[in-house]
């Protein structure tokens, strides 16, 4: 490729969408070619090293099932105990780890992982891209998932599960009233799940936003796609809060730092805030994905168009925002101010409006088409039956006299599950037996599903239905046995007696499921004629997806027309004829084609980078913090050496996806996936830091605790150091803008400076964090800005190493964009916290 | 970048307005103890906080664009999702809470 093809991209002028088609070639050679690049190794060893995302997406899924059915089987322990009212299945002891650990197992085990398993199997898919943007995250994501699932389960073997419920209120898990290492597996556990979530939430945001096909603008995409993007964002945004929750509790358990402990200006009400900051948006996270999916089946299965396109994304849009301004609903009974009663009261029955927005676009969409009752269809209908139940038993809870009410009691439990079963189970079953045909390339044995949804509709109404009235009569939830009221005692057993009928109902699924996949019959392409991309292709789906990939006249076209076009590489970036991975990244807002992104290759790095990590949890279970500090070192190296497998070697030439289209590479490119999935880290990242200084503010301003001693903050000497540390950081900061290796040195040596400053602030200057809430979390804070420095020390000095190797100059940047916009964001935090803490401590 | 500022806009003054109103209620609450309500001139300034939040509409209005595209209409349906929700949620806070 010429120079002036190069410059030409490099300045930023778009490239037309409408790329020229390549010439035809033999299907069956590409598709040969194309698997001996993207094809996961042979064996165990291949499952292991498999990044692609079809192999993960489905092994998210598969695992969460499993999860799924464990949960299932704790709840039949629960309702085993609950049939009768002195129950002696269980004691108080194991029932307490049983209820705590179902609700957890079904939040962060199966429903999470369930919908990033969907997301991460079929978005590249539907957008018509090869793999998502992160292969190698994908898989450390699994892994991480699955190690800290395991955690929690062998904690439940060994019976010293979290036993404080799902929500883990202090002060019941602080460690005077739950001793031992059951709540720390909790915080711990799911925490490192998280990892998982965040990596998620990262790679879904960067794949919808520059991995479209050539032409699908933002305002064109698939709905299930606008769904995951809300979901991505929020979670981006909702799952700090908890993390830093966690964190905070953990700290408090471990090393009696006093956030939640009132004696010390503490208060327990800041865990319930930064929990329900994560735990009600939590439900729209996993409803917004289930929703997306309906969206996608329901125009298919009626034989039309979906309607209120435009109506929808807005719904998307308010459900994003409004989900997050209701959190104190979880709350109305704590004694919280009159004005967040009304607040919040309103905005709880607020969010009922663009929910149903998207509940009358599905119905008029359904009035407009011809329904056809295939098994998808039937738990679609499941679905309008059971979560509109739940959405409006939940504006009833919005209201708070009725609240107070019903707080805590069974009917808060109906609620929940109609909400959830109704507003992802069933949805969930409609994707997996929509999309089955696409996973296994077989048909299903009819009959079976049909009789599974009747068995479970039955099952799950007759359960939970009832526990409306169970509540609605008093009886509390999370007890073990409960008082000889006949009111009671024919409800509850009822309520077992059914929900064993719902476990029949979900191993009927199961096994429908099963037989599919071993017995079905051949399925032809495209089985339900779907106008979307997703059915464009071979099944079952290969790794690689597109023999070649689709561009604007393969859009808004139905599946049938174009899978031969591209299989024959009609498409843009053909085959592999350069023996990698790769694929066409485009730009955010009109999916101009911007660059080819080279991708890595199968690799067991997630796998073990997952298990340091691991042992780094483990170690920090088994009290061991200073030995948990040095297994931070391995976790550091193995970051290094994923550093250098993205590193810029090899042939970096310019790639013609189509005649006359040529682009860089990513390694040359202006904004890389790389960058974009740092802005996206970030956003977490500066939430995090928010959920913090909310905790302080919270603990300084709302808290009625004994006032904090002196900060230390107004002697001379704290003033000089913290002075020094921010003028580091400015320097650090303005060293990352040069491009050469005396920059990236001097890097290394004022952030090395900062950090050794601030050990000196924290051994001499700041309070013991163990004497007062607000000096603990000063020195969480604190604890907050060394790592970013830490992190960008490293940076720098990775930068550095790319300098000496050669691997870096005005063009090639290697891994300089990431030290900088790091190095910024560290040094704008630390500022900020310095402010808000200085500010503090002269107040 | 702008079609996506626009579209966020909305929303993103609803989350503003509540915490001006949010804090101003905590500032002019601070001292008072019990369930008495607001003096009049505390009510009226967090009145004007919640009105100083819906006059933050107006110029977001007077730069939506028309025509019946969706890449048109998604800025006008963040925009009226913000307003309501700035109308609605804001209501009871400004006009009827006590400390």
């Amino acid at each position: 490729m010429s120079d002036t093809t190069y410059a030409a991209t490099e300045e930023g002028s778009a490239t037309a969408v409408d790329i020229a088609r390549n010439p035809a070639q033999r299907a069956l050679p590409l598709h040969r070619e194309l698997s001996r690049v993207w094809a996961n190794d042979k064996g165990l060893w291949g499952q292991i090293t498999a990044v692609s995302h079809t192999t993960l997406g489905l092994r998210f899924m598969a695992t969460a099932f499993v999860f799924f059915a464990i949960g299932g089987i704790l709840s039949m322990l629960i309702r085993a105990q609950l049939a009768t009212h002195d129950g002696a299945f269980l004691d108080t002891e194991i029932y307490n780890q049983i209820f705590t650990m179902h609700g957890s197992i079904m939040m962060f085990l199966f429903a999470i992982p369930m919908l990033e398993g969907l997301a991460i199997w079929l978005l590249p898919k539907l957008l018509g891209t090869r793999d998502m943007a992160f292969p190698r995250l994908t898989s450390l994501g699994y892994w991480c998932y699955l190690f800290g699932g395991l955690i929690m389960l062998t904690a439940l073997l060994f019976g010293v599960a979290p036993r404080d419920g799902w929500f883990m209120y202090t002060p019941l898990s602080s460690a005077a009233h739950s001793p031992g290492i059951n709540a720390d597996v909790w915080l711990l556990g799911v925490t490192f799940v998280e990892i998982s979530a965040i990596a998620a939430a990262v790679e879904i945001t960067v794949t919808i936003l520059r991995q479209r096909a050539p032409g699908m603008k933002l305002t064109q995409m698939p709905l299930f796609a606008w769904y995951m993007l809300g979901t991505s964002a929020m979670m981006l945004v909702g799952f700090p809060p908890l993390i830093a929750g966690s964190i905070l509790l953990e700290l408090e358990r471990a090393f009696d730092w006093p956030f939640f402990d009132i004696a010390r200006g503490g208060d327990p009400l800041l865990w319930q805030h930064l929990f329900w900051l994560f735990g009600h948006p939590e439900v729209y996270i996993i409803f917004l994905p289930a929703a997306g999916a309906m969206s996608m089946i329901i125009p298919v299965m009626c034989r039309t168009k979906i309607l209120g396109y435009g109506a929808i994304v807005a719904a998307v849009l308010g459900l994003v925002f409004l989900s997050f301004g209701l959190w104190v609903h979880h709350m109305f009974t704590v004694g919280i101010p009159h004005m967040a009663l009304a607040f919040f009261s309103a905005a709880s029955v607020l969010v009922a409006v663009p929910t149903a927005v998207q509940v009358f676009a599905w119905i008029g969409t359904m009035w407009k088409g011809q329904p056809q009752l295939h098994l998808p269809m039937y738990h679609i209908l499941g679905f309008f039956l059971t979560f509109v139940m739940g959405g409006l038993t939940g504006v009833m809870l919005a209201i708070v006299p009725f609240n107070w009410q019903a707080h805590d009691t069974a009917f808060v439990t109906a609620h929940l599950h109609y909400v959830l079963i109704g507003g992802f189970v069933f949805p969930m079953m409609a994707a997996v037996t929509y999309w089955m045909p696409l996973i296994t390339g077989r048909s299903r044995i009819k009959g079976l599903g049909e009789t599974a949804f009747w068995v479970i509709v039955i099952g799950f109404h007759g359960t939970f239905f009832i526990m409306h009235l169970t509540g609605l009569l008093g009886m509390p939830r999370r007890i073990d046995v409960y008082p000889d009221n006949p009111e009671w005692i024919w409800l509850n057993l009822t309520s077992s007696v059914f929900s064993f009928v719902l476990t029949i109902g979900f191993a009927m699924f199961a096994l429908d499921l099963l037989l599919q996949i071993t017995l079905g019959k051949r399925e032809k392409r495209d089985p339900w004629a779907a106008p979307t991309l997703d059915w464009a292709m071979p099944m079952p789906s290969p790794n690689y997806n597109y023999a070649s990939l689709p561009t604007l006249r393969h859009l808004d076209r139905p599946a049938r027309d174009v899978i031969m076009p591209l299989a024959r590489g009609e498409g843009a970036l053909p085959g592999a004829p350069r023996g990698r991975r790769e694929l066409l990244v485009t730009r955010a807002i009109g999916a101009e084609p911007d660059h080819v992104a080279i991708l890595p290759g199968n690799t067991a790095l997630p796998l073990v980078l997952a298990a340091s990590i691991c042992a780094f949890v483990l170690l920090m279970l088994a009290s061991l913090y200073l030995v948990a500090a040095f297994a931070l070192i391995p976790v550091a190296a193995f970051i290094w050496l994923w550093g250098r497998g993205m590193s810029p070697v090899g042939d970096l030439s310019p790639v013609e996806i189509a005649p006359g289209t040529i682009l860089p590479v990513h390694h040359r490119a202006k904004q890389s996936l790389g960058q974009s999935g740092l802005v996206a880290l970030l956003v977490a990242d500066g939430t995090l830091f928010g959920s913090l200084i909310f905790g302080l503010a919270f603990l300084s301003v709302v808290t009625q605790g004994p006032a904090a001693g002196i900060a230390g903050a107004e002697n001379f000497a704290t003033l000089v150091g913290i002075g020094i540390i921010a003028a580091l950081l400015v320097i650090a900061a303005w060293a990352a803008r040069g491009m050469t290796r005396m920059a990236a040195m001097i890097g290394v040596a004022v952030n090395l400076a900062a950090i050794l400053v601030l050990i000196w602030l924290k051994w001499t200057q700041m309070d013991d964090p163990t004497g007062h809430a607000r000096d603990a979390l000063r020195a969480v804070v604190a604890g907050y800005v060394a790592l970013h420095i830490i992190v960008a020390t490293g940076l720098a000095a990775f930068v550095a190493n790319q300098h000496a190797r050669g691997e870096i100059d005005q063009v090639t940047r290697g891994a300089h964009p990431a030290w900088r916009a790091w190095q910024g964001f560290t040094a704008a935090t630390a500022l900020l916290a310095m402010v808000i803490l200085l500010a503090q401590a002269f107040a | 970048m702008r079609w996506l500022a626009l579209t966020l806009a909305g929303p993103m003054i609803w989350a503003a307005a509540f915490t001006l109103v949010y804090g101003m209620h905590g500032v002019l609450c601070a001292g008072v103890a019990g369930p008495e309500g607001l003096s009049l001139t505390a009510r009226l300034v967090l009145i004007a906080s919640w009105a100083l939040g819906l006059a933050a509409f107006v110029p977001l209005f007077m730069a939506l664009r028309e025509g019946d595209a969706l890449t048109d209409r998604l800025p006008r349906y963040g925009t009226w999702i913000g307003l309501v929700a700035t109308i609605y949620t804001l209501f009871p806070t400004a006009i009827a809470t006590s400390c």
